[in-house]
C-alpha cells in the first residue's frame, strides 16, 4: 500500500504535499493527521487499494464476494444500466463497485437510488451471508468520496472548535456519513462529536470534548 | 400534490431511521417501536388511499418490522412504498 508524509502550514497545503509526491488525485486516498499545530500540519496519506483486476472477479477464496458481484450484474443487466461490478479488495465488509458511464441515475437523490440498491442486493444475498454480515455497494466511488469529504470536513471543524472553543453543528447527514465524522474525531484528546435531531435531519456536533469526570 | 410530497417525505423519514440501524452510525440507539411509529406515521395520512400499492407495502414494512426482519428487508418494503407513491403521480 502506497503512502506518503505531506507537511504544510494548513492541512490541506500537508495533503497537497503529499499528494503531488505520491502522484495521485484526493479521491483516491486516503487521509490521517498525525499532528496538527498553530504553525505546521503533519498528515499520512495512503492511496487507497484499487487494485482489483481487469475482469473484476473476486479472489477465489471469497465465494460471497462473488455471489455478491454477480448478483448485482444481473441486477444491473436486468435494469438495462450497462456498467461494470468489481469487488474491492482488502476491505471487511465486502463492498462492490460499480463503474461505467452516467451512473448518476444510479446513485439517485442523496444516494438515495443507490442506497435502496444495495437494500435489495442485501435481502437477496441474505441466505449467503452470516448474521449481521452485510455487502456494501457503492457506484464509482460515490460513497467513498462523501466519506472522504465528510473527513475532511470534520478535520477543519476540529480545527475551528480548537481555535475558538465554540461547538459546530454540521449539516444533516446519513448514518454512514456521521460514523465517517465520528470515527475521524475519536482519537482527538481535544475535541469530540455527538449527534443531535431526528432522522432525516439528523446532524453532528463537533464540540470540544468535557474532561472527564472525577 | 402537497398531501402526496407530506407522504413521501414522512416515508423518507421512515427510511432514513431504518437505514441508520442498517448503516450503524453508533450515535442513536433506535427501537422497532421507534421505525414502527414512523410507519403508522405514513399510514395515518389520508391522501394514501385505502387498497393503494403505497398503503399495502408500508403494511408489509410494519409487519416486517414488528416480526424483527432485518432492516435491510424493512427499507426495501419502504423503498417499494415510494415508488408506488412515484407511479401514483405519474397515473395522475
Amino acid at each position: 500500500m502506497r503512502s506518503a508524509e505531506g507537511r504544510g502550514r494548513t492541512l490541506d497545503e500537508a495533503v497537497d504535499a503529499a499528494l503531488i509526491e505520491l502522484g495521485e488525485s484526493r479521491r483516491n486516498v486516503d487521509v490521517r493527521v498525525i499532528s496538527e499545530g498553530p504553525d505546521e500540519t503533519l498528515v499520512e496519506v495512503v492511496v487507497i487499494d484499487q487494485a482489483t483486476g481487469p475482469s473484476g472477479a473476486a479472489s477465489p477464496t471469497n465465494g460471497k464476494a462473488e455471489a455478491a458481484r454477480a448478483l448485482v450484474e444481473g441486477l444491473l443487466k436486468h435494469m438495462g444500466v450497462r456498467a461494470q461490478v468489481t469487488v474491492r479488495t482488502g476491505t471487511d465488509p465486502i463492498t462492490l463497485d460499480i463503474s461505467g458511464r452516467d451512473l448518476g441515475g444510479l446513485i439517485g437523490w442523496r444516494g438515495e437510488t443507490l442506497r435502496a440498491l444495495q437494500s435489495v442486493t442485501n435481502v437477496m444475498l441474505g441466505r449467503n451471508l452470516a448474521e449481521g454480515e452485510r455487502v456494501i455497494v457503492d457506484v464509482e466511488r460515490y460513497r467513498q468520496r462523501r466519506e472522504h469529504t465528510v473527513r475532511e470536513i470534520a478535520l477543519r471543524a476540529a480545527r475551528q472548535v480548537k481555535m475558538t472553543g465554540d461547538a459546530i453543528t454540521l449539516d444533516a447527514m446519513q448514518a454512514f456519513e456521521r460514523r465517517a465524522i465520528h470515527l475521524a474525531l475519536q482519537d482527538d484528546p481535544d475535541v469530540g462529536s455527538s449527534s443531535i435531531g431526528e432522522e432525516p435531519d439528523r446532524r453532528v456536533v463537533v464540540g470540544p470534548r468535557k474532561p472527564a469526570s472525577t | 400534490m402537497p398531501g402526496d410530497r407530506a407522504a413521501a417525505l414522512r416515508i423518507r423519514k421512515a427510511i432514513a431511521l431504518v437505514n441508520a440501524v442498517a448503516d450503524g452510525a453508533g450515535d442513536e440507539d433506535l427501537t422497532p417501536t421507534e421505525i414502527a411509529e414512523a410507519i403508522r406515521d405514513c399510514l395515518e395520512l389520508r391522501e394514501i388511499e385505502q387498497g393503494s400499492n403505497v398503503r399495502k407495502y408500508l403494511g408489509e414494512a410494519l409487519d416486517a418490522t414488528s416480526d424483527g426482519m432485518p432492516a435491510d428487508f424493512v427499507a426495501m418494503t419502504l423503498y417499494a412504498a415510494l415508488g408506488a407513491l412515484g407511479e401514483s403521480w405519474s397515473e395522475d
